[in-house]
């Protein structure tokens, strides 16, 4: 019970040691050094889709209605089976390539 | 109604809100503050810039706060992290400017004598046991709150604050006797 007592005390001078300490500009001075806000999620989203839209329209308009993706696949199908794979696996590559960038940027 | 700090901290995930990111600044900084200044031995400006660091830090990976821990807790992480990261570029602790944080202390709290004594006690402590003591016995934090802040077990951070609580005993004995 002594010892309980006594810890107790000790306790309460450990945060008598800690006052309050006054503000004193140091809110302001963290904001102050805060990064530039970002654009709001919303503005952002409304862009990116408007963006998208007008560059598919864009796309679809100048490539004659979109012949340019029949004849891709056209292309594709004439290709020999190891073109394919070939193809197939660069683009596999590129695919891993940019995820693992993303996800080492993220996790730095 | 006053906002939590998961509502502050929403607003800022939602709204990059900089109101709601000062109100947690303005919430927090006395006892973020206050445990550096005693982490670095009463050194008032090193510890200041250490909580600058700490709040801008904590802006910037706001979004891996989940919420399982109370924001002081996170907060109290991240500036532990700050300190180890400067003490280690210093490669030694910083010096003692005792007389400009006596100076800035509550005179009229506690004894000036008893405070001096506890004070020097405290600075004598090894650092993780006075990490741990102040973290526990001065911030109110739980052992197990205080093991995921300076990141060791359980186990660990009880024997600390008990070696530590002892030590501290043991050099204000002659208090308790008054």
């Amino acid at each position: 019970m002594d010892g309980q007592l006594q810890e107790d005390s000790l306790d309460a001078r450990l945060r008598d040691e800690a006052p309050y300490l006054d503000d004193a500009g140091f809110t302001a001075t963290v904001v102050q050094r805060l990064p530039q806000k970002r654009a709001s999620s919303k503005f952002r989203a409304t862009v990116l889709i408007l963006v998208t839209i007008l560059g598919s329209a864009l796309a679809y308009v100048l490539s004659g209605g979109g012949r340019f993706i029949i004849e891709g696949i056209a292309r594709i199908g004439s290709l020999s089976l190891l073109s394919v794979g070939l193809l197939a696996l660069c683009s596999a590559l590129v695919a891993m390539a940019v995820a693992g960038a993303a996800a080492w940027s993220k996790a730095r | 109604m006053e906002l939590t700090d998961a509502d502050l901290v929403a607003r800022v995930l939602l709204d990059d809100d900089h109101h709601a990111f000062a109100e947690l600044v303005r919430r927090h900084q006395s006892t973020v503050r206050g445990l550096l200044r005693q982490l670095t031995r009463t050194d008032v400006a090193l510890a200041d810039d250490l909580a600058q660091e700490t709040f801008l830090r904590a802006y910037k990976h706001i979004r891996s706060f989940r919420g399982e821990a109370r924001f002081s807790t996170w907060l109290y992480r991240i500036a532990y992290n700050c300190f180890r990261e400067d003490a280690r570029r210093r490669k030694e602790l910083v010096g003692i400017d005792e007389a400009k944080w006596q100076a800035e202390q509550d005179p009229q709290t506690v004894d000036p004598a008893l405070r001096h004594d506890l004070m020097q006690a405290l600075q004598t402590l090894p650092l993780h046991e006075r990490s741990a003591v102040l973290l526990c016995c001065q911030n109110g934090l739980s052992h197990d709150e205080a093991a995921r802040v300076l990141d060791i077990p359980l186990g660990t951070v009880k024997t600390n604050v008990l070696r530590g609580r002892e030590k501290l005993k043991r050099a204000l004995a002659a208090w308790e006797s008054k």
